[in-house]
């Protein structure tokens, strides 16, 4: 990860910059939306290796910045949403997408193909997923 | 299975309020299928994706609008390898996927 961010700063122009987009384990919440309203139906559950991975590429950008590679110049937190026709979709999904960093509880499971059930048939089941993006201006 | 991503849009509207593209060469780590790369490479000079999984490089090429088949291209590469010169590009986008 290291010998990368050296890699990006070696073919970067002298004051060119890197964008680091990524996004943070937070217990991402799950939600079913209608034109009605929008509902929690619980909160995904972070795995080891999801905050473990987060730890580390925090880590090397704090390497890369005390190596003197980059700036940080602006960082801000936002969210995006991932969102599916059914709840047993984004079940799916997290299941073998996101198997590996996050995963859902039965009691989150419950809720949600209830509220799913009960809501319209334009209704969606979402997961708000947390994002960081830093701006990073390279050091010469 | 049927997913979106972002709907809304708001990765697009937080990468452009972080960088101009107008014009530069921009170099995308981990750029997957090109979801994110369709969305800032219209007024880019050049965009060069890199991605380690071929079959991503395949469905993003595959995918790639016609207005950018001469400014957008995916390559098979590692981060740690880039081959590309000393600064060849004006920007870097590290695009962690999930």
């Amino acid at each position: 990860m290291v010998h990368a961010l050296n890699e990006i700063r070696r073919v970067l122009v002298p004051d060119g910059f890197l964008i680091d987009l990524r996004p943070i384990v937070d217990q991402w919440r799950v939600e079913v939306i209608s034109a009605r309203e929008t509902r929690e139906t619980g909160r995904v559950t972070d795995l080891p290796l999801g905050l473990a991975d987060d730890t580390a590429a925090n880590q090397a950008m704090a390497n890369a910045e005390a190596h003197g590679w980059f700036l940080r110049e602006h960082e801000e937190f936002f969210s995006i949403h991932y969102a599916w026709d059914s709840a047993s979709k984004m079940e799916e999904w997290i299941d073998e997408e996101w198997e590996n960093f996050v995963s859902l509880d039965e009691e989150t499971r419950r809720a949600t193909r209830s509220a799913w059930a009960l809501a319209n048939a334009d209704s969606q089941v979402r997961v708000k997923v947390k994002m960081l993006i830093t701006r990073w201006r390279k050091r010469t | 299975m049927t997913v979106q991503k972002d709907p809304e849009q708001n990765e697009t509207k937080h990468l452009h309020s972080f960088a101009d593209f107008t014009d530069r060469r921009v170099l995308e780590i981990g750029c997957g299928e090109g979801r994110l790369t369709r969305r800032y490479a219209k007024s880019s000079a050049v965009t060069i994706g890199i991605d380690l999984d071929r079959n991503a490089l395949r469905v993003a090429t595959v995918d790639r609008p016609a207005r950018l088949e001469t400014k957008v291209h995916f390559v098979n590469a590692e981060s740690e390898n880039l081959p590309f010169q000393k600064a060849t590009f004006d920007m870097a986008i590290f695009a962690w996927s999930f």
